[in-house]
């Protein structure tokens, strides 16, 4: 196909990697079978979220009861007794029960692995390798396995000795991003103005995200060497990568790396600024960039002010602080979109770094979901699910124009594919299955 | 609890110490960076941390913008480190893709590569004739991948986008921070990592399809969409209940308990992840008969606003009268989920850390003994590994011009002459440290 120079890159782009002919390409994964044992844990969750939207079979397993993370949701409210956080991260698994602490789950379990090319869990460290299902005797089954395990202290070293419980919450307080998100302690001592942890899971997120590019890198080593291993993450030391420059700031001398709130320390303005009926983020720290928005709130004698007249001086608190002080005079008198239209006109005339105003809408959810464009691009889709009706929510992400990812379903019930998972691999029948489930065994 | 040679096992099995003799993940596989700032070079540095030979191509002169972004103006040795601590264990060359003679140049080693990340605004490579439409006619087996605010076909692909935009944007930061208090811009640059991840994914996966097949692929990825796609529950809560999610603070809505509470000497991250776990943590808080209520003996009744409250209001007046140390071993002895509030210099004396190599120390071959955290996963065959930090602009021109392009000295100079290819400007963040001696840290 030769349709350089005929179409628009953006135009050629959307066809070759609209999400909405998805299903008429192949998919990266699919010769590949994942186990997900974990519990009570979104970090497992994600994980194999992820390789399930690129094609890889996933067969979640959990105890007869159902993994406990069914019940994390908002308030309590269940939609078909599943919680509200599990309907979007049961996507695309096979659903089985297995118990895995007695010695009949055990043999079963030892049997799945012979078929899979990945297992994870997210148990205490060493609490399956206790009951003889490790990775040090899968590996013998196994020795391709790729085996990922989950905690917040990982697998070695001495806290992980300790026996320490891991969770969503010790993973963003360890990892540091606590410690410097949230507004700047005053003199009050108030309640908000505290280290404060992100609204959503991003412990969890963050943890599993990091799993899946431990998993596939061991996936991409063993397509050449044959040799599976184990993949040791902790979410907390995986967000740790992701706390701008705490580490070499403190090594070098900076020293510790503080909350700021809506500040920041390396660029200014770089915040979120209140208007009359919301917020928008505003910033424009290089030279030319700020004597744009100077322009725009009717200040242009502000860049020769030497509290702001260079990028390192706008960049001390007190300067950040009378700046603020500042824009929010001049943004209180607009709405949010009255701002935003004031600087794309302003920028419209500018070139270069001088119209690198930027500003954004600081969207509460539903606003964010009624963007047009985010449904367009497919972030945001109707799910037909067989068991729980259509369900609009987060749809995978990629655009990719040769192995395009997928959502196929939404959730399955506890114990669903117990039948098609045991005899397809198994080769269990019905009367088989049933001796099991009347000993407690799926 | 464990086989006590457990520990023992998964210490020699993951040995740090062992690192560099075992192989790499990504060994063998070459990553070409057309990248500013944070989205794009953090993809590569996933990749660079686990094997990956990443060449980051920068302008001649002033390279990357994120060289000089420091925060409060603070250089080391001439480098920022805002800028390092996403740049590890690449070669720093500098060609201006923009001249034909760049593109030639680009396009050389794209046909010895097989991936090229960018973070152009969408469009821009391909006017520049060095797209993934062109560079694929050279190597149909390389991985493109575009890293954007809103994506390569979106509505908004000309919108100038940062990390803040996508946060505010993708509603992430509509729900972080108090109630009745503003929204709050998380305290990292999180859609620009988030994304970068998202990014690093799809690369991956990208790999393994095409060492089946062949075939190479373009990838799309958008900051704002990464932040929608882990947002958990927000947008069912929506859609299916039409209740809005609110800022709620310290305290999970989702799992009771999990937050963030102050105690005498700081604050403490604590968490009940089952039912067996919050009646241990009673039990600590000396108040056993809590787990036998039945407003809170289960996770579905503790769910409930009232009780939430109750459960929350009870661990706030707790922990305040406890020490740090006090509420982590409650935490181990009970059996529940306890984790102090750490900054860079607890980590930075984590002996935990520091045996993970979490926390690595190198010696750098030009800056000399830094300290980074070390890569995220740890894998027991082809552990990642950090070599070295990032480099003045154009630092390994020799090394690559010579083993990859076979370029002699007289084109190189006319090269530099023209523009084609250069070095470090004068300026702090772009050029080595005062007292460099023209040679160390360098590679032939």
């Amino acid at each position: 196909m030769n349709t350089t120079g005929t179409m628009d890159w953006y135009a050629w782009a959307k066809q070759q990697s609209d999400p909405a002919s998805a299903a008429e390409k192949k998919e990266a994964l699919d010769d590949l079978l994942v186990l997900d044992a974990s519990y009570g844990s979104f970090g497992g969750l994600v994980a194999s979220s992820i390789l399930s939207e690129l094609g890889a079979r996933v067969i979640r397993i959990e105890p007869p009861g159902g993994d406990i993370a069914r019940r994390y949701s908002p308030f309590g409210l269940e939609h078909g007794d599943t919680g509200l956080a599990y309907l979007v991260e049961g996507r695309n698994k096979h659903h089985i029960t297995l118990d895995l602490e007695g010695e009949e789950g055990q043999e079963i379990f030892r049997k799945l692995a012979g078929h899979a090319d990945v297992v994870i869990e997210t148990f205490e460290p060493g609490f399956l390798d206790e009951l003889g299902i490790g990775y040090r005797q899968l590996r013998e089954v196994n020795p391709r396995l790729i085996y990922a395990a989950l905690h917040t202290y990982g697998q070695f070293g001495p806290k992980a000795r300790q026996g320490r419980q891991a969770s969503e919450i010790a993973n963003q307080a360890y990892s540091g991003l606590v410690y410097i998100n949230g507004e700047p302690a005053d003199d009050e001592h108030s309640v908000h103005a505290v280290p404060t942890k992100t609204g959503s899971w991003y412990g969890w997120y963050a943890e599993g995200l990091f799993a899946a590019y431990g998993i596939l890198s061991a996936l991409i080593y063993r397509q050449q060497s044959g040799k599976g291993q184990m993949v040791d993450v902790s979410g907390a030391e995986c967000i740790m990568k992701f706390i701008d420059y705490n580490m070499g700031w403190y090594h070098m001398g900076g020293g510790v790396k503080e909350r700021l709130g809506n500040y920041d320390p390396s660029v200014f303005p770089y915040t979120f600024i209140r208007c009359k009926d919301g917020y928008t983020f505003m910033a424009a720290y290089n030279e030319e960039a700020f004597a744009t928005l100077m322009e725009i709130i009717g200040r242009p004698e502000l860049t020769r002010d030497p509290r702001f007249s260079t990028f390192m001086q706008r960049t001390s608190l007190e300067s950040e602080e009378a700046l603020q002080r500042i824009l929010e005079e001049w943004s209180t008198q607009y709405t949010v979109d009255e701002v935003i239209e004031k600087v794309q006109e302003a920028t419209s005339r500018k070139e270069g770094r001088a119209a690198a105003v930027v500003t954004g809408k600081v969207c509460r959810p539903p606003e964010t979901f009624q963007e047009q464009n985010w449904w367009d691009r497919g972030i945001f889709r109707r799910v037909q699910d067989p068991v729980y009706g259509e369900l609009a929510m987060q749809g995978p992400l990629w655009k990719m124009t040769g192995t395009p990812p997928r959502i196929k379903w939404a959730c399955r019930p506890v114990g669903a594919d117990n039948e098609a998972v045991y005899c397809r691999l198994l080769g269990l029948g019905a009367s088989e299955l049933e001796i099991l489930r009347a000993r407690g065994t799926i | 609890m464990a086989h006590e040679d457990y520990f023992d096992w998964t210490e020699r099995l993951f040995d740090p110490a062992g690192a560099f003799s075992k192989p790499e993940a990504l060994k063998g596989v070459r990553v070409l960076e057309l990248c500013t700032r944070v989205f794009g070079p953090v993809t590569a540095d996933l990749l660079a941390d686990m094997g990956a030979e990443v060449i980051k191509i920068e302008l001649p002169g002033v390279g990357d913008l994120m060289r000089y972004v420091a925060p409060r103006g603070f250089f080391w040795q001439n480098i920022s480190p805002a800028f390092t601590h996403m740049n590890h264990n690449k070669y720093h060359v500098a060609i201006d893709i923009r001249k034909p003679e760049g593109a030639e140049l680009l396009k050389r080693l794209a046909a010895r590569s097989d991936v090229l990340v960018e973070n152009f605004r969408p469009g821009t490579m391909d006017r520049w004739g060095v797209g993934y439409r062109q560079l694929r006619e050279v190597n149909p087996r390389l991985i493109y991948q575009a890293n954007s605010g809103f994506g390569q076909w979106s509505v908004y692909r000309d919108r100038p986008s940062y990390d803040a935009t996508s946060q505010a944007m993708s509603g992430f930061s509509a729900t972080t921070g108090f109630p009745g208090r503003p929204p709050l811009k998380i305290g990292i640059w999180i859609g620009d990592y988030t994304g970068a991840l998202f990014a690093t994914l799809g690369i991956l996966a990208a790999l393994y399809h095409r060492n089946k097949t062949g075939e190479g692929q373009m990838i799309d990825v958008s900051q704002g969409e990464s932040l929608i796609r882990i947002q958990d529950w927000t947008w069912l809560l929506w859609s299916l209940f039409g209740k809005e999610r609110e800022r709620f603070g310290n305290e999970d809505v989702a799992v009771v308990p999990s937050g963030i509470f102050r105690c005498k000497d700081g604050f403490v991250g604590i968490a009940a992840l089952d039912d067996g776990a919050f009646a241990g943590l009673c039990e600590a808080m000396g108040d056993p008969d809590m787990a036998e209520d039945p407003r809170f003996a289960l996770l579905d009744a503790r769910l409930k606003d009232e009780n939430r409250e109750a459960v929350y209001g009870k661990m706030r007046a707790w922990a305040v009268t406890q020490t740090l140390r006090q509420v982590e071993e409650a935490g181990v002895l009970y059996g529940f989920s306890a984790q102090r509030v750490a900054n860079a210099r607890d980590h930075y004396e984590d002996e935990h850390l520091r045996a993970r190599r979490a926390v690595w120390e190198l010696e750098d071959p030009l800056y000399g003994p830094v300290v980074e955290y070390g890569p995220g996963p740890k894998l027991s065959e082809t552990p990642g590994r950090m070599r070295w930090i990032a480099k003045p602009v154009g630092f390994h021109n020799e090394y690559v011009f010579r083993n990859l392009l076979a370029l002699d000295p007289e084109t190189v100079e006319r090269l530099e002459n023209e523009g084609v290819v250069g070095r470090w400007a004068d300026r702090i963040g772009a050029k080595p440290p005062e007292d460099w001696d023209g040679e160390k840290g360098r590679f032939f």
